[in-house]
This record gives C-alpha cells, structure tokens and sequence, in this order.
C-alpha cells in the first residue's frame, strides 16, 4: 500500500509550501502515473482530480486499495523505504498534480517534521490493519478447508433421491422395504412342537437359504428350495411334495435374522395355494435341536473380475507410498487415491445400480441387517457409491467425499471379517453380479482404500474445489 | 487454463464412457435360440429354454413359464431372474450345448446334482 485518503494530509500538505518544489503536472483520466514494481523516483501530491490505488497480479488480477482526492498524496513508501513501487496508480479523471522529487522530499521531510511524522502514524497504522485482515483471512481460508455438514448433506441427499427416483423407472425395481403392508398370514411354529413333527415324519422341512448354506449344514433330510430359484424350482418341488405326501406340513426354516428367506418362501408357496405351510419360529436355533447333515463349505465360486479385478489390488500399493515420508505427504498422491478410489467405486456401483433385488440378496446373505433395512441399503449404498465417486473424481469437496468413503470401506471391512470369523459360504457382492471370494485379501484391499481415504482428507490440495473455490496447487496464505 | 480444463474434462468423458460401456456386456446373437434339457429335470420333465435376441427369455418346466432377462458377459450367459437370482451358464460347442448352474451361487462351473445340460433345437430368438 503506497497510499490512502487521511482527513489531516490534506491539512499537512496544506501546510506545505509546495509551490516552491517540485513541478505541477496534468494527468489525464486513465494514464497510469506509478507502476508497481517501478524503482521510485517521485512523491505525488494531488491538486485537482481523483486517482485510483491498486495492486495487480501477473495473471492480471487486480485488487482496489483505495481513491484518492484532492490534498491527498501518494509516493512516499517507496521512496521512504526504498523497496520498488508496492501498487499502481491511476487517473480516474483529469487530475492536476505536484511532482516532488526524492531528493526533494528529503529536504522536505528533513524541515517538517510534523509532515514526518504523519507518515510514520500512516504506516503505523496500514502496518497494524494489514495484521488484521492477514489474520481474518487466515481465518477465512482455513474455515473453507473444513467439513461442512452441507457437503454431506448434498452427497448423501442426492444419492437418495436419484436411488429412489432411478428404482421407480427401474424394470427391475424392488419396494423401499421389503414385505411392508404385507398381512403375515403364515402361522409359525414352536422348535418343541416342530421336533415332534419331525421324529413322527408328520413334516417336510423345508431350507429357504441358498444351496451353498444348505450344503454346509441343514437338518437332516430337509429339502432345498432356494428362495431365489423358486419360480424355477418350484415344478420339481411339486412333483416331491406329491411323492412325499400332500398331507404332510411344509415346515420352512432360513437362518438369517432379517427373515428374508423363510418368510418370502412360505409366502410363496401359500401364494401358490398351499395350504399347510408354517415357519419356524426361532430363526436361528434349530442347528441345536435337530439332527444335522453339515459338510466343510468350501471356497464359493467366483469369476474373474475383469478390469475392475485389477483396479482392485492397487490400493495395496498405498501401504509402500506410506512407508516414504515425501511420497505419503504428496497431493500428487492424493490425486492418485481419488482417480483410483473413484474408478474403483464407480464401476463398483455401476455394476449394482441396475439390479438391486440381486444386491439386496447379497446383502441379506451378510446376516447385518435387519429386514426393514435390506432394500433401503441396496438402492442407496450404489448410489453413493457412485455419487461420491463422482466427487473425488471431480475434485469436489474432496475431503468430505473420503470421509464419506472411509465410513463406507469400515462396514465392509466389518461385514468381511464377521463373514470370514464365521465361515460364511458368500460372495462379496461388491461387484454386480460376479462372485469374488470373501478372505483376508479382500480385508485387506479395503483396508488399502481406507488408508487412501486418510491420505486424501490430510493432504488433498491439488486440483480441488472446496467452499473456498478451486484450487489448482494449493492455496497460500 | 481453459486448455487444462478440456483436457481434464475430455479424459474424464473417456474414463466414464469406458465404464459404461464396459457394464454392457457382449453380443447375444449367438447364443440366441431355443434349448431343451438334455434329461429330465429332476428326472421328471424337461426343461424347455428360449433365449431371444433382445435380452429376454423364458424357462418352461411342467407347464410353468418363467420369465428372465440375460446377457453375455466373458462368453458366458447370466440368467436374472425377478427375485434377484442368477444362473451362470456356460456354453460349450460353440453354443450348441449349455450347461446351467443351478445352485444360484454364481458358480463359474456345475456342480453335480445341480447342473442341467441343454442341447440347442433351434437357432435365434
């Protein structure tokens, strides 16, 4: 800053007998009289006119510091401290002006210490508000790098809203909860009173869970309709139920506490105008009170997962970026985690979005969530996927994005170890339709993302729009 | 700048036009025609399978149809069904007999005692 209006300098320039220094000069509206960057050579005072004060950056960005009118003078920082020009001038109209040399304004200042000592208040006083608003801007500038509640609010919402607007066109829509306003008309019945069926061969069991859980264990002699085959499967079934007896009672069994198998077969077959079906009323108990068949699960198939089996395994690679202190501070890697975290994710979700009853299933087959739950989670967890991928891809509001990521790759990884803990005979789901096996690896490539996601919200400067506007490097303060 | 920022934004089309066309799947057309089961399902009846060029299929066991969606994907055909199950099934012969998983656990194989084998009896959808 070079100069400002002070309601005393015209009073001090007042007192001086310019006249007698310097050289009057007109300046036309528009004419640049300083140019930032300029060694000094002059002090100005203003006779006539009005003049404009301001920096300019070499992308050509200027920023106003003040006006100038009449009495007022300008020059002098320059030429007090030595330093080449700190701002520009500009006529904003005709002005008329006295032009004092350096040498001049020596003397000047030597003879009039009143004039002396109002530019030592004037600096004084520029050098205190410059503090102020450095330290406002500080302010300003850090607050825009921290999370908003908006951000999430924007990511999570729009997710919602295109997953519950996608489903209502989707032909393969699936209802927001699953078997809400359906009248449960199917009687259960009591472990006791099933076990008695059971030793007097008055039942047929029936196993709703999928063939992979049937063959790892099921009571003895139950008979297999996967709920999900049952539009397939069930003419056979007929033709055994028939061989078996019609009389008998078709006891159904699951084993997952949403319910979601034995509930929907028995729906199913009363939907198909049997009568005698009932469900067994403690989910989870009958491993312990009738005879069992059980066989070793073996590894669940799976198919190779193409280009996205390949994106998979990178984050792996963070653990060894971690290792070098330059590298894991970088925001080029940053940059690095959000285009592979995004790819990951938006294929991911990609692969999912389409077909939410097949990811519900998977879903269910975690044995995490309870009934009202498990169609909610499908249709949204796609699409934030997917939107939030979108974002870090972007570079929008980044940091909130990782968090978003991270709190997504913590339930995987605990729905993962619970599968693994208690040898579940699943596929991740993460992928569509393609079965990848649930292990340690798969634990630890979300582990990878997680620590990718850290990276991102402790280093991501690069290329980001955040409240603060874009931000091609980093923001200096 | 407004160079970068076109360049950003072209690569980012790219990427997201890959992805998307990379969920497509392959071409139908030759797998596409009707199958019956080589054995009786479940040694009761057969299995009458017709796949349509457009997407769509029907499973017919003891006068039952059932209605699907299908696609190709890594030259295997993927059943879907309404419930959200889906048959992996592998052709071999250059598509004159198919092989269908039926656990419903995406197996790439078939397990004995869940597979069904059809033979092609007629071509196109």
């Amino acid at each position: 800053m070079e100069a400002t209006e002070k309601p005393t300098g015209a009073a001090v320039t007042e007192g001086l007998k310019l006249c007698q220094l310097g050289q009057e000069v007109s300046v036309p509206a528009g004419a640049r009289i300083v140019n930032q960057g300029e060694d000094p050579e002059f002090f100005y005072v203003i006779q006539s006119g009005r003049v404009r004060v301001f920096r300019e950056t070499v992308d050509r960005i200027q920023t106003n510091l003040t006006e100038l009118n009449a009495g007022a003078y300008f020059g002098e920082v320059a030429l007090v401290t030595g330093q080449p020009r700190s701002a520009s001038v500009e006529a904003l109209e005709d002005a008329t002006l006295i032009k004092v040399s350096k040498e001049e304004f020596d003397r000047l200042l030597d003879q009039n210490p009143q004039l002396a000592r109002h530019i030592i208040q004037q600096l004084a006083s520029w050098l205190v508000a410059g503090d102020q608003r450095l330290e406002t801007e500080v302010v300003h500038q850090v607050k825009l790098r921290q999370l908003s509640w908006f951000d999430y609010v924007l990511m999570l919402g729009l997710s919602l809203v295109l997953s519950l607007v996608v489903n209502i066109y989707n032909d393969n829509r699936i209802p927001l909860i699953h078997g809400w306003g359906d009248k449960n008309l199917i009687p259960e019945i009591a472990l006791n009173q099933a076990e008695e069926m059971y030793q007097k061969k008055q039942a047929i069991f029936v196993d709703a869970r999928k063939s992979a859980f049937f063959s790892q264990q099921h009571i003895k002699d139950a008979t297999n309709l996967p709920v999900i085959l049952f539009d397939l499967m069930y003419p056979m079934f007929q033709f055994m139920v028939e061989q078996e007896g019609k009389d008998k009672t078709l006891v159904v069994y699951g084993g997952t506490f949403s319910r979601r198998m034995d509930i929907d077969l028995a729906r199913m077959l009363k939907h198909k105008g049997v009568k005698n079906v009932v469900v067994l009323k403690d989910y989870a108990a009958w491993p312990k009170v009738f005879p069992l068949q059980e066989k070793k699960a073996g590894a669940p198939g799976s198919l190779p997962l193409g280009f996205a089996g390949f994106l998979e395994w990178l984050p792996l690679s963070i653990f060894l970026f971690m290792l070098i202190p330059r590298i894991r501070r970088s925001p080029y890697l940053s940059v690095f985690c959000r285009v592979l975290l995004a790819a990951i994710f938006i294929s991911f979700a990609l692969s999912k979005i389409m077909r939410p009853a097949v990811f519900a299933l998977n879903v269910v087959d975690y044995n995490l969530t309870p009934a009202w739950g498990v169609n909610l989670w499908s249709l949204a967890l796609p699409w934030g996927e997917l939107v939030v991928g979108l974002f870090l891809l972007l570079g929008i509001r980044t940091r909130a994005a990782a968090t978003l990521i991270a709190a997504m790759n913590v339930i995987f990884i605990v729905g993962l170890v619970n599968a693994i803990l208690h040898n579940m005979p699943i596929n991740c789901g993460c992928v569509g339709e393609v079965g990848e096996p649930v292990n340690w690896w798969k634990v630890m490539k979300n582990t990878g993302m997680l620590i990718m996601c850290i990276q991102i919200f402790l280093y991501d400067r690069f290329m980001v729009l955040d409240r603060g506007g874009f931000i091609l490097r980093d923001r200096k303060i | 700048m407004k160079k970068n920022s076109l360049k950003v934004t072209a690569v980012l089309g790219l990427i997201m036009v890959g992805l998307v066309l990379g969920g497509c799947g392959e071409s139908r057309s030759q797998f596409a025609g009707t199958y019956k089961s080589v054995e009786p399902f479940a040694g009761k009846d057969y299995v009458a399978l017709d796949l349509q060029e457009d997407g769509k299929g029907t499973w017919v066991l003891a006068g039952k149809t059932v209605e699907f969606t299908w696609m190709v994907n890594d030259g295997k055909i993927f059943i879907y069904t309404k419930p959200g199950a889906i048959l992996v099934v592998t052709p071999t012969e250059g598509g004159n007999m198919l092989s269908a998983d039926m656990t419903g656990d995406w197996h790439p194989g078939c397990p004995p005692g869940s597979c069904v084998a059809f033979k092609r009896v007629k071509d196109g959808g």
